[in-house]
């Protein structure tokens, strides 16, 4: 198992984890409120709603180049954001459903308009769209006279972004996400907050499917996150422990993708989808071992509770 | 590109393109003739610093898709080992690379892909690959003739030349070229390998033209999964359609499954055929809509469209791949053609 291992090279599959790693981090810091906003699925919801936007990119350049497939699926990304806050507040429904509503919506509309205007062209989110974080160490510039992968100065860049936000809106996030109408009262606009969230969400989710593909930032912006909810109670250590463990499941699930097909006599597989994996995995530790809400836990509890009950001798 | 120059453009026909159903246009000369330069700027941009004849032999190569990889070993000969990372069935539109196959371009002397989207976004990453080492997009080297575009999609031509075996010989040459690049010692003998191999082309290439001139002309329409078939119509004279658009993510619509199957019904086609790496879910739908109306429909088999057999048999070769598809076509749309193929080394054909 770890003869898979001995191919192993920091210029590869170090900036392969790095990649990784920085699209975790800046999901992760996102994902903390997405959780506690029940609005978990919006980098799936993004993912499904580019469609439309590379369509009418494609129409309007005619080319397949990534910037302006890139920039199509951004606008679009953005605009499911609005779209899902407008449907919410005017139609009444939750965040879930309003999300459904314009995904789909969206999803159909980019089917109608490839089949329509493109059939003859092959145009698909995989085929133009999303990178592969395998080919990260390929694509390099030169900074400060040391080759830096490309997806790497991207996704950095990104992840600044994120923690810069949150930084500052720390406490204006944390207010609208528990209470909105508390935030209103003090003069914290949720609506304000909730789009600047959206927005986060959608650069984030569009420069990763770009760089590494979509199923990572899908998962990155969920799992993590409620395998900290498990963990912890307050909301600062629970962005901290939702970066770490994205950070640690990307370097983990780059590894797996290495090491556990080598058992079976395969060579190495998909790095993100392994990478999404260890995230469920660590998920399912966190919901077992967690100190407070863990399964165990409260195994141990109910037990002692029902031996209190029932007077047994301690 | 960022300014798309207008202009007019003729709409010819190919000479032995005898029906099908879409119109081909000849490549825009200009426009091509941009990408033509573009990519020989390209070439020789990453070309000329990195000249050095390769230090070893058998220097190592790796390659996208199977019908790439087996032309350059083929004209590589004992020089050079190549491998392709998409194996047997694999669509190479949707494939992503694993870590192995990044680690194997990134130890490889020279690398090879088709080229005209065909790998999708991996293309891009490629070329980038091309700043440190050669890389050669196999089918936007081949002369901008023997290309085919579809209507109103200029500069999106069609990526699946290998169906064509006379084009695909024209592909043989520019790996000939590319590699007599990259390693001119050894010119004479790429240049010799290629010919014998398109000579190998070209004899499948007549072989197909002579069994399936054998199906009744009525019948001489190749229905599959998806549009992957245009060269191979042109080169053998036959309608091609499919139910699904080139793309193998998109839907079949509706509507297209009704018009295939009235022109079904109403030209008493025998057979339609599924392909090795999509899905026969819409094929399927077809039949279901024949046998709705009364009629009977079978499906022809499996052909290879976007990737070839499994390794080591015949079908895992291109010619072998070929000769699959033109012995099955033809025999199940009511031609002439002999069991175990061009070669006598068929065995999957019924």
């Amino acid at each position: 198992m770890l003869e898979s291992l001995e191919s192993w090279s920091w210029a590869l599959d170090g900036w392969i984890i790095a990649a990784g790693a920085l699209c975790a981090a800046a999901s992760a810091l996102l994902g903390p409120y997405l959780v506690l906003r029940k609005m978990s699925m919006m980098g799936d919801a993004i993912s499904h709603a580019v469609l439309p936007g590379i369509a009418i990119a494609f129409l309007v350049t005619e080319s397949r180049a990534s910037l302006p497939m890139f920039i199509g699926a951004a606008i679009v990304g953005l605009l499911t954001a609005i779209f899902t806050e407008w449907i919410r507040r005017f139609g009444k429904v939750d965040e879930g459903a309003s999300m459904g509503v314009v995904f789909t919506g969206l999803f159909a509309l980019g089917l109608v308009l490839v089949v329509q205007a493109a059939d003859k062209v092959d145009l698909d989110p995989g085929c133009v769209l999303y990178g592969a974080i395998e080919l990260t160490p390929l694509d390099t510039t030169t900074v400060l006279g040391y080759d830096v992968p490309r997806v790497v100065i991207t996704l950095g860049a990104v992840a600044l972004l994120n923690l810069t936000c949150v930084l500052l809106f720390y406490k204006e996030l944390k207010i609208t996400s528990f209470d909105p109408a508390l935030a209103t009262t003090l003069g914290i606009s949720s609506r304000l907050m909730h789009y600047l969230l959206m927005t986060l969400v959608a650069i984030t989710a569009v420069a990763s499917f770009e760089a590494v593909g979509n199923i990572l930032v899908v998962a990155m912006l969920i799992v993590p996150a409620a395998a900290a909810y498990m963990l912890t109670d307050r909301l600062s250590v629970m962005i901290f422990l939702s970066v770490i463990i994205g950070i640690a499941s990307a370097a983990l699930g780059h590894l797996s993708a290495i090491m556990v097909p080598a058992i079976f006599g395969f060579g190495s597989t998909i790095t993100a989808g392994m990478m999404a994996l260890s995230a469920g995995v660590l998920f399912v530790v966190a919901a077992l071992c967690g100190p407070r809400h863990g399964i165990i836990i409260k195994l141990i509890q109910r037990r002692r509770f029902a031996a209190k009950c029932l007077g047994a001798p301690h | 590109m960022g300014v798309v120059l207008r202009r007019k453009r003729s709409l010819l026909k190919f000479p032995n393109q005898a029906h099908t159903n879409k119109t081909y246009r000849m490549k825009s000369v200009t426009r091509r003739s941009t990408i033509k330069l573009l990519s020989t700027l390209v070439v020789t941009a990453f070309a000329l610093p990195i000249q050095a004849a390769p230090k070893k032999y058998p220097y190592s190569i790796t390659t996208t898709v199977g019908m790439v990889n087996d032309i350059v070993q083929n004209v590589a000969g004992e020089k050079a080992k190549a491998t392709a990372v998409m194996g047997a069935g694999v669509d190479p539109h949707l494939y992503k690379p694993t870590r192995d196959d990044v680690a194997a371009m990134i130890r490889a002397d020279a690398v090879f892909y088709s080229g005209l989207m065909l790998e999708g976004k991996m293309a891009d990453t490629l070329i980038k690959v091309g700043r440190s080492k050669p890389v050669f997009a196999v089918t936007e080297l081949i002369d901008e003739k023997f290309l085919l575009e579809p209507e109103d999609m200029e500069g999106h031509a069609d990526p699946h030349v290998w169906m064509d075996p006379s084009a695909w010989a024209k592909a043989t040459q520019a790996v000939a070229q590319s590699l007599s690049k990259f390693d001119p010692g050894n010119a004479a003998l790429y240049q010799k390998n290629s010919s014998d191999y398109a000579v190998k082309c070209l004899e499948l290439h007549s072989y197909g033209k002579k069994v399936l001139a054998t199906v009744p002309e009525e019948s001489r329409v190749l229905i599959s999964s998806h549009d992957a078939f245009n060269y191979f119509g042109r080169a053998f004279g036959l309608k091609v359609m499919g139910v699904q658009g080139l793309s193998t993510e998109s839907e079949a619509g509706l509507k297209q499954i009704n018009f295939l199957v009235d022109f079904i019904v109403e030209n008493k086609v025998q057979a339609v055929f599924v392909e090795s790496s999509v899905s026969s879910k819409n094929v399927k739908a077809l039949i279901g809509g024949v046998k709705a109306r009364g009629k009977d429909l079978k499906i022809g088999g499996e052909l290879f469209s976007d990737a070839m057999g499994a390794a080591g048999t015949y079908e895992g070769t291109y010619l072998g791949m070929l000769d699959h598809n033109i012995t099955l076509v033809a025999r199940a749309l009511g031609g002439e053609a002999p069991a175990k193929g061009h070669d006598g080394k068929l065995s999957h054909v019924k």
